[in-house]
């Protein structure tokens, strides 16, 4: 039967055919859920929004509310710089934090499974929901706020060290300053950043499931210690997923509704400086992560090794 | 890994050391994690007298079941059959992450593998589309919804869900790195259809991926409340029939308790059980023997 297929058609044909048939239920999906809204949002930061009784009405503006989100407004370029910083100080914390703990969570124990729960537990507690409950619940409530004084009366919370001690040993290190500085921030950020890996660390983790036993086999039969087989092995066939893992940061970091320039964009929407300038405001969002995740993901994708 | 070489030869040598140091790290991180969640728990059993307790105890000290039994007395007198709301969540949870899984893999393995003409910009589609957060897409997505006519249905949620792009992007990136293309060269010259090679090799091969990729796509729809499409009363779902249950302010706050405790359980359930399926799957990936 394939045989008759092949006579008909040529290889390359037949690959082309089975590919546009492959993806078309996701193609079509995709075009009605995603592209199509694409580019109505472009339409919409384009125009003024005006909602009546009849449904909305576009009016046409130009690049009215590029310029004004950009030079008018007070806040989005402050906002814009200051979450990019964060991002970059963020994402390779996140990132190095989910490899070794995936790493780790992949070697046998004993209570594996329910460490691995515990670290996907931060994935489940941010459903809105759950999130919901828990500012309804009065006491944490009550809870936040005495925190909330007792930091305003300390100044930093939440670590370990206090903020001068590790500073005061870092310095005595001969550290480069700079270095003090974003590792002194990175451990405050701590909770967040075991927070927002889990969905990495899962990632992380079914690639160490995927690689074959037999690599490491055949290594150690050629007498690679641990430590070679890590960065011969475990390494090189985890790079394309670092890629993704970075995408997934960068792009989970600037979209979380918690992010303040979302909040800020969405209190915009309805109300505020108007749709159309929430809408530019979040196209000029888009360029922006997007250039960044070419520029990223471009630099690492060369060192990355893919299996031929 | 060493560790699974163990299994079959003698446990490889590694320093008590190294087993202390991973141990104090996991358990550093999990602290931070597994607070809440025994806060959660122990929260679901106190009576309300020490719930108000401040400051708030991390261990219950008379656990009840009250809280529990208050729920299901709210359940009985609500006005739609409480196993309705189930029901939804069930069809929405079951449908939706089966078509993304389906769509998404046999997309990610033609994009992946063969190359067809377009697949590049298919792809960076696929990224750029992930950057948009839901809030961007919301009136457009209304349009279209309304324009096909899946207002007020399951449908308007289950099926825009079979094109969620991060299950694609995340397949294909595994089979990117994972499958061996002399592999599936061999699956060709032994005459295998796509359709075979994609469901008998591919498949088999990346199984931690699209658990992986059921995993996230349950968590995200069991805790669609269907807000902005589903307005008939017996459609909606179940996270949302227990949110509604917790307006009720200051007197329940034992039954709010008892609903987070639910609401977070059983995506933990489905996490265990996905995570016990994926460590039995490998060791037999396909090449070499």
């Amino acid at each position: 039967m394939k045989a008759k297929r092949g006579s008909r058609f040529s290889l390359r044909t037949r690959e082309a055919i089975n590919g546009h048939l492959f993806t078309l239920p996701f193609v079509i999906g995709f075009i009605a859920m995603f592209l199509y809204p694409f580019i109505q949002s472009i339409m919409f930061s384009l125009s003024e929004l005006e909602i009546s009784t009849e449904g909305y009405k576009l009016i046409w503006v130009g690049l009215d509310n590029y310029y004004n989100a950009l030079f008018v407004n007070a806040e989005y370029p402050r906002l814009l710089a200051e979450t990019a910083l964060q991002m970059l100080r963020d994402v390779p914390l996140i990132l190095v934090f989910s490899f070794f703990a995936a790493i780790l969570l992949n070697q046998r124990f004993k209570g594996r499974l329910f460490a691995r729960v515990v670290f996907f537990l931060p994935v489940i507690l941010a459903a809105d929901i759950i999130m919901r409950m828990e500012s309804a619940d009065y006491i944490s409530a009550f809870l936040d706020a005495s925190l909330a004084e007792e930091a305003a009366v300390q100044g930093t919370l939440g670590t370990i060290f206090s903020r001068g001690q590790l500073v005061s040993v870092l310095m005595y290190m001969k550290l480069p300053q700079q270095l003090v500085t974003y590792i002194v921030s990175g451990s405050e950020q701590i909770a967040t950043i075991i927070r927002s890996s889990g969905v990495q660390i899962l990632i992380f983790l079914a690639g160490l499931q995927s690689i074959s036993p037999s690599l490491f086999e055949v290594a150690k039969i050629e007498g690679a210690t641990g430590w070679e087989c890590f960065w011969m092995i475990t390494f090189p066939m985890l790079s394309p997923l670092i890629v993704t893992n970075i995408v997934y940061s960068i792009i989970d970091f600037f979209t979380i509704p918690s992010n303040p320039l979302v909040d800020f964009i969405k209190s915009n929407m309805f109300g505020g400086a108007g749709y159309g300038v929430a809408m530019a405001m979040s196209w000029l969002y888009f360029v922006f992560i997007a250039l960044f995740l070419l520029l990223t993901a471009g630099l690492i994708s060369r060192k990355v090794v893919y299996m031929e | 890994m060493s560790s699974r070489l163990g299994i079959r030869k003698r446990r490889l040598a590694r320093s008590t050391g190294g087993d202390v140091v991973i141990m104090l790290f996991l358990l550093i991180g999990a602290l931070f994690m597994v607070i809440p969640m025994i806060l959660v728990i122990s929260n679901a059993f106190k009576p309300l007298s020490e719930l108000f307790l401040f400051p708030p105890r991390l261990i219950v000290r008379n656990p009840t079941l009250k809280n529990f039994h208050d729920l299901m007395v709210m359940m009985a007198q609500s006005w739609v059959p409480f196993g309705r709301y189930l029901l939804n969540s069930l069809v929405i949870v079951t449908f939706g992450t089966l078509g993304n899984v389906l769509f998404g893999s046999l997309a990610a393995y033609i994009v992946s593998i063969r190359k067809f003409p377009g697949s590049r910009i298919f792809m960076s589609m696929v990224v750029f589309s992930l950057m948009f957060s839901a809030e961007v897409t919301r009136i457009p997505n209304y349009v279209t919804i309304a324009f096909l006519g899946w207002i007020d249905s399951l449908k308007a949620i289950i099926i825009p869900r079979w094109s969620a792009p991060l299950g694609l992007y995340l397949v294909s990136r595994f089979i990117d790195g994972m499958i061996n293309r002399s592999l599936i060269e061999a699956a060709e010259i032994d005459g295998a259809s796509d359709l075979r090679i994609y469901w008998q090799i591919v498949m088999p091969n990346i199984k931690p991926a699209w658990l992986t990729m059921i995993i996230l796509s349950f968590q995200e729809l069991w805790r669609t409340q269907g807000g902005h499409y589903i307005y008939s009363e017996q459609l909606k779902t179940l996270p949302y029939a227990l949110s509604q249950i917790t307006q009720g302010g200051v007197a329940r706050q034992g039954v709010q308790h008892a609903v987070t405790l639910i609401m977070m359980i059983i995506p933990i359930i489905v996490f265990v059980i996905n995570q016990s399926k994926i460590v039995d799957t490998m060791g037999h990936s396909g090449m070499a023997n």
